[in-house]
């Protein structure tokens, strides 16, 4: 065997020698254990660490949560209390508009004349600022409903153009609804509310628009609807235009001085572009004015079929409501909605009769037929809604024909009116009552011509 | 098994038939490790097996025996390695007591994969505690050897039953006498 360096030269190995790598052994098992200790506290601090990480952020996630609920609770509690003031206000308010409309067309000198149209003009703009509120407390609550229906473009954008016709000629300005590219059926949408919108833009057009015109274009293109409104003002500052947008944030505070409104108009109007899967935003134009562009996804309906009244001309619904002296049931238990109605209806010779709860509508109407019952949903007693399926089982069960029932309703949501539709109820009307609205109600439920045999 | 009862075993070896027998032992048999054991490593029961068999045959000295005297070694060495655990007990019973709520956790924090054997104690009064051993591996005598030098070590003398005593289960009924 080949001996190398000092190593004896039959390859065995010094006891001196052997002795220390065994030495060395136990030094490096000795080593090996206490590095394994070390290493077994290290991991047990690091996953109590761990733990308390954890806790840590579990503890805080409750926390958040709860607080996050409080929060929702506190804003929903706010919504609620807004929904309910705005519809308490509502009441009165009725009240308030429905004798100042009377009170107006009365025979006044014409300084009380000015006074009732005073009274009538603050009233609506009350009215505006309430439903202004109640909108966005139902946004912001995720309550805000959208109805889907289909509707004529065309005959939509004449319904905006009438509304603010008068009010653009008093500035002098140029004023136009222009249905650009019409769609080839009708369109499904929540009209009511895309007219807000687009109101709402002409509104403010109009406000702030002193020269020139304001220009509202609708367009049906590709799968969007967009409502375009294009004016001469003076437009908005650039430091001003990220604030559009956003709830009781005006531009300026001095413009609700100037030009009244809530300042809730333009935040109100996105939240229901964006709630029906559109949008809303803002362009300035070139050299000045703003744009405003909405837009909706579009949606045509193709069956051929009309399912909703035409909007009755105003003089022709004031016919067919004088034509005859119809009898009118009225179930009411507020005696100033009473008497709002009795005097709205005045000019139109009907047979009032007025009942204050649902029990008394039944027995009434069960006596002697009336022509159409005006019914609030809201009643002590027994409500509207159960009154009119009284009324209606009773019409199966003698064979009789179906009357007209128009509920009369304080800030119905759109799922509620479609209940009521579902339950007997033929049409509704919100109170505060607008007399063009019922009066164009009664006219069409009531038969074009009266019945043969009526009153008792 | 723990790599310590394997180096353990043949310095007690050496030490009781010399270097050269335990080279014999080593050679004669066919080891996957080949004889050669660290502390800190993890050998198969086999091998202890055999080499405590082979012992046996070349001294004449019975395998439980030689299990037995291997114990009281092993007793020493730990009271030698590991004497904070032997530190804070007055008497062996409470040493007994603790191998498997001290020893043994402190044994798995730096061999989680250990397969130790388990001691379920019971006391019945002072001066008596039932030990119940179990093991996948058959070495009830060398735990007997342990629990007699263990006694010893405290300096105390105890009558120590064996009862119910399989190749992997014993019940010693340790009795301390005044």
């Amino acid at each position: 065997m080949n001996a190398s360096g000092g190593s004896p030269s039959d390859g065995r190995v010094s006891r001196r020698r052997y002795e220390r790598e065994k030495t060395a052994r136990r030094e490096a098992e000795a080593l090996l254990e206490a590095k394994s200790r070390e290493l077994w506290e290290v991991n047990e601090q690091l996953t109590r660490q761990t733990a308390n990480l954890e806790d840590a952020v579990r503890w805080r996630t409750e926390e958040l949560q709860t607080a996050k609920a409080l929060a929702e609770t506190a804003s929903a509690a706010k919504s609620g209390f807004l929904a309910m003031i705005s519809h308490e206000i509502r009441t009165p308010l009725n009240g308030v508009l429905g004798m100042a409309t009377v009170l107006a067309e009365s025979d006044l000198p014409p300084d009380q004349q000015q006074m009732a149209n005073v009274i009538l003009q603050s009233g609506r703009v009350l009215l505006d600022l309430l439903n202004d509120v109640l909108d966005l407390s139902k946004i912001e609550a995720g309550k805000m409903e959208m109805e889907r229906r289909p509707f004529d473009l065309a005959e939509w954008c004449r319904g905006v153009e009438a509304l603010f016709a008068a009010r653009a000629a008093e500035k002098h300005l140029i004023f136009a609804v222009t249905l650009e590219t019409a769609p080839s059926g009708r369109v499904v949408s929540d009209p009511t509310r895309l007219q807000q919108v687009l109101a709402n833009l002409v509104s403010n057009a109009l406000k702030f628009t002193e020269e020139g015109g304001v220009h509202a274009r609708v367009a049906a293109f590709g799968d969007r609807l967009y409502l375009t409104v294009d004016d001469s003002g003076p437009g908005v500052p650039e430091d001003k235009r990220d604030a559009l947008f956003e709830a009781f944030v005006q531009t300026d505070t001095s413009i609700t001085r100037k030009f009244g409104g809530t300042g809730l108009g333009l935040a109100i109007s996105r939240q229901i572009c964006r709630i029906l899967g559109g949008d809303l935003t803002f362009a300035p134009r070139v050299p000045h004015g703003a744009r405003f562009e909405a837009w909706v996804p579009l949606e045509i309906d193709r069956a051929d079929r009309d399912t909703r009244a035409p909007s009755a001309d105003p003089e022709q619904a004031a016919r067919v409501l004088t034509d005859h002296p119809w009898r009118i049931l009225v179930a009411e238990d507020s005696m100033t909605n009473q008497k709002v109605l009795r005097l709205l209806l005045r000019p139109y010779g009907l047979e009032l009769e007025m009942v204050p709860n649902g029990a008394e509508a039944v027995e009434r109407h069960c006596a002697a037929p009336f022509d159409l019952i005006l019914m609030d949903v809201n009643m002590p007693q027994m409500d509207g809604l159960e009154a009119a399926g009284l009324i209606r089982a009773s019409e199966q069960a003698h064979d009789l024909p179906r009357v007209p029932i128009i509920a009369l309703t304080a800030n119905a949501m759109t799922h509620q009116v479609a209940d009521y539709l579902r339950q007997g109820i033929d049409a509704h009307v919100a109170k505060p009552v607008k007399r063009d609205v019922l009066v164009a109600r009664m006219a069409h439920l009531l038969p074009s011509r009266p019945a043969a045999a009526t009153g008792p | 098994m723990k790599g310590i009862v394997f180096t353990e075993l043949l310095e007690m070896a050496e030490e009781a038939v010399g270097e050269e027998m335990v080279d014999e032992v080593l050679d004669a048999l066919d080891l996957e490790s080949g004889g050669a054991y660290s502390a800190v490593g993890n050998y198969p029961c086999s091998e202890l097996v055999a080499i405590v068999s082979e012992l046996s045959a070349r001294t004449g000295i019975a395998g439980d025996d030689l299990q037995r005297q291997f114990g009281n070694w092993m007793h020493r060495r730990f009271t030698e390695l590991y004497p904070q655990f032997f530190a804070d007990k007055d008497n062996a019973l409470k040493m007994l007591d603790a191998i498997e709520s001290e020893v043994h956790v402190e044994v798995r924090k730096l061999y989680p994969d250990a397969e130790l054997p388990r001691f379920e104690t019971r006391w019945e009064g002072d001066d008596r505690l039932q030990m119940t051993y179990r093991s996948e591996r058959p070495l009830v005598p060398f735990c007997h050897g342990l629990v007699q030098s263990c006694v010893d070590h405290f300096g105390e003398t105890a009558s120590i039953n064996v009862a119910e005593a399989t190749a992997h289960k014993a019940v010693f009924d340790v009795r301390l006498e005044k």
